[in-house]
């Protein structure tokens, strides 16, 4: 079985325009905090800030960015799991917000969510098969023994064997647990699948397992998937197209050669040449590489400018960069970038995958 | 020539479970040079952290280092008491750990804890004095006001803050040995990254050598100067950094490096991931441990019958030390 098709397939080639699957459009979202500077207040703390893209069906969008981006958030609110604070998001051109309860369970059932830790994400009383098949119970689909066959099947799909199905978590491995996750996700035949950093918690060689996996389920289910990590090589390897979050904006989306060979966001080029590449002479790699300073900032202190201005090697104390948000442009047909200078600052070491 | 700053030789430990003998760490052997900086890989379950904790003397019943010399600066501290041990750990040899959220007291100030590592091999010490250490270590580790943040608790640090706590604890009292044990897992590449200059630093301020553990091969390819593959609990392959690169010549570290996710190799399908799991240590196979998922060796019975000694290879990079029957195939004659 071949990745082409998916992965192979030239990104951001000509192709009809067709109704992307998903869409944010302006999405926003803020939380009460409690503050002590605030003595104890609650105030509203603004998370994501007007994020506007678009997921093509079957296709791997990625949500990069370190942690504290929103990009778990993010994907929270484009399942309807959090409310929005503001803006809209569509499922094949509909307002999740204009439909009924009833409506938005059944959208559920196309929609689901693989996460990172598939310790903390399986209930360890319950059997793989029992953890598997739930999910058509909660959807009352089928009746015992369809839903004993399809999740015996679903687990097969995922290399786990019929005796496998009796044993609780704990007698798994990482790795297989991790399967069991996805499983439990692709029972119900979903078409839009959220993965929430579902290979870091494991080793690389089961991380490669799992990313076989992945891909295989998506050739063979015609999904689309929503990608999130922040580890950019497996980003790279898996997406066909890339956004990069900071403090709760999109910095640049792209699709992937673009975005890592060319990009011109400063964060994305800081972000990209960090990565360490397993190849020889690193040490000289890496002691020529500028590194970026300081933090993730707080959400708390939202510039008025830019978001990353402090950080910035390019627009660090520059005057438009702290007293103007940039406006998102296109420098061309599918890649967008939120900065003053966008390209000001060159790649260095060939982003995530130079070898 | 230098003495070593650590030379550990024939280290095995065990576990003594219901379900048989664990063979965690089975026979290691290198020496560490002053500053350098050696990186440990392997898969969960290969022994890394076993090793690390056997060389600390922290390996807790049921286990059980069962034998081997783990000489540092010149003495054997595997025969030291537990008490005599105690003054080593913690001033000459000390340890970082992955998550530091666990090695720190959530309910103490990050200050207090530091100063608590100060005191432990300094008593003497005035309060005050250890406290401006203390703002002196998280200084050196780039802790901005570090004064002021010596009275904050653990939960107001970032992650990233709170790695390089743990790395001041450990630098407290001049260690000249520093294991760190995934210390960059869980960070973001750019503070991964803030992490490795500070470990830079260090090495070079301190003359500290680096064991690092880790299973990201990138990171050992920019921070280290050489490398032991591990695997069932020994050392399978160890060379300079660069060998394994451009020459990994053990089976399983071409696995281990193959299954990086590697862009440039889209259009040639699913990832080789490595088959099949590493074995159970109670029970390991009579040959080479690997044998049972390796690529050359599985369907030869000399690989499943026979344990494969070290051979001294010499690769484009330099020499090798490889535990597998085809080493001296898989180099091609390389004049020396």
């Amino acid at each position: 079985m071949s990745a082409q098709g998916i992965a192979g397939a030239p990104a951001g080639a000509a192709r009809e325009p067709e109704q992307p699957i998903l869409q944010a459009e302006a999405l926003s979202k803020s939380f009460q905090v409690r503050s002590e500077a605030r003595f104890g207040r609650k105030h509203p703390v603004t998370v994501l800030d007007e994020i506007s893209l678009s997921v093509r069906r079957g296709e791997s969008f990625g949500l990069v960015g370190e942690s504290g981006c929103g990009k778990s958030t993010l994907a929270r609110c484009l399942l309807r799991l959090l409310d929005l604070s503001g803006g809209r998001v569509l499922f094949e051109g509909v307002d999740l917000a204009s439909l009924d309860r009833d409506q938005l369970r059944a959208l559920r059932r196309r929609m689901q969510f693989v996460f990172q830790d598939p310790f903390a994400s399986l209930d360890p009383r319950m059997s793989a098969g029992a953890i598997v098949e739930e999910p058509l119970l909660i959807h009352g689909i089928g009746d015992h023994d369809e839903r004993r066959r399809a999740t015996l099947e679903m687990l097969g799909e995922v290399g786990l064997t019929e005796e496998q199905a009796g044993r609780r978590p704990h007698a798994f491995s990482g790795g297989q647990r991790q399967r069991i996750g996805i499983a439990r996700a692709f029972v119900l035949r979903p078409e839009v699948v959220i993965l929430d950093e579902p290979i870091s918690a494991l080793d690389v060689s089961v991380q490669a397992q799992v990313l076989n996996l992945l891909r295989r389920l998506q050739e063979q289910f015609g999904l689309t998937y929503v990608f999130i990590s922040h580890d950019l090589a497996a980003a790279e390897y898996f997406c066909d197209r890339v956004a990069v979050l900071y403090l709760g904006q999109v910095m640049e989306l792209a699709d992937r050669a673009t975005l890592f060979h060319r990009p011109l966001h400063p964060y994305s080029v800081s972000l990209l040449s960090a990565v360490p590449v397993p190849t020889a002479g690193g040490r000289r790699r890496r002691a020529s590489r500028p590194q970026l300073i300081g933090e993730i900032g707080s959400v708390e202190e939202r510039p008025a400018g830019c978001p990353f201005e402090p950080r910035c090697p390019v627009g660090r104390g520059r005057d438009i960069c702290r007293a103007e948000r940039p406006a998102i442009t296109q420098p061309a047909d599918g890649h967008l970038v939120a900065c003053h200078f966008p390209g000001e600052l060159a790649v260095g070491g060939g982003g995530a995958s130079a070898s | 020539m230098d003495p070593f700053a650590l030379s550990v030789r024939n280290l095995s430990t065990v576990y003594e479970t219901p379900g048989g003998v664990v063979h965690a760490v089975r026979d290691v052997s290198f020496d560490l040079r002053q500053t350098e900086r050696l990186g440990v890989v392997g898969e969960s379950g290969s022994g890394k952290s076993a090793l690390a904790l056997s060389i600390l003397g922290l390996i807790d019943p049921p286990g059980r280092v069962t034998g081997g010399e783990i000489e540092l600066a010149g003495r054997d501290i595997a025969k030291l008491s537990d008490r005599q041990l105690g003054a080593v750990r913690g001033k000459e040899i000390a340890l970082v750990l992955q998550d530091p959220m666990s090695a720190l007291d959530p309910v103490k100030t990050i200050g207090s804890q530091i100063i608590e590592a100060i005191a432990v091999h300094e008593p003497e010490l005035r309060r005050s004095a250890a406290r401006k250490r203390a703002a002196e270590l998280l200084r050196e580790v780039d802790i901005a006001q570090a004064d002021r943040r010596l009275d904050d608790y653990p939960h107001q640090y970032s992650g990233g803050m709170r790695q390089r706590v743990a790395i001041a604890i450990a630098i407290a009292n001049n260690p000249r040995v520093l294991i760190a044990d995934e210390p960059t897992t869980a960070l973001d590449v750019t503070t991964q990254a803030q992490v490795l200059s500070l470990l830079d630093r260090l090495v070079e301020e301190y003359r500290a050598a680096v064991i690092l553990i880790t299973h990201n091969l990138g990171i050992v390819s920019e921070f280290c100067d050489s490398v032991a593959v591990m695997y069932a609990g020994r050392f399978v392959e160890s060379s300079g950094v660069d060998h394994i690169f451009m020459a990994p010549t053990h089976p399983y570290s071409e696995a281990l490096l193959k299954c990086v996710p590697n862009p440039e190799r889209l259009a040639d399908g699913p990832l080789p991931a490595i088959t099949g799991f590493p074995p159970d240590l109670s029970r390991l196979p009579t040959g080479c441990s690997f044998a049972p998922r390796c690529p050359l060796g599985r369907e030869v019975a000399r690989c499943h019958e026979e344990a494969p000694r070290r051979y001294e290879v010499t690769g484009p990079a330099g020499p090798a030390t490889v535990e597998c029957h085809f080493a001296e195939r898989r180099i091609p004659a390389v004049s020396a």
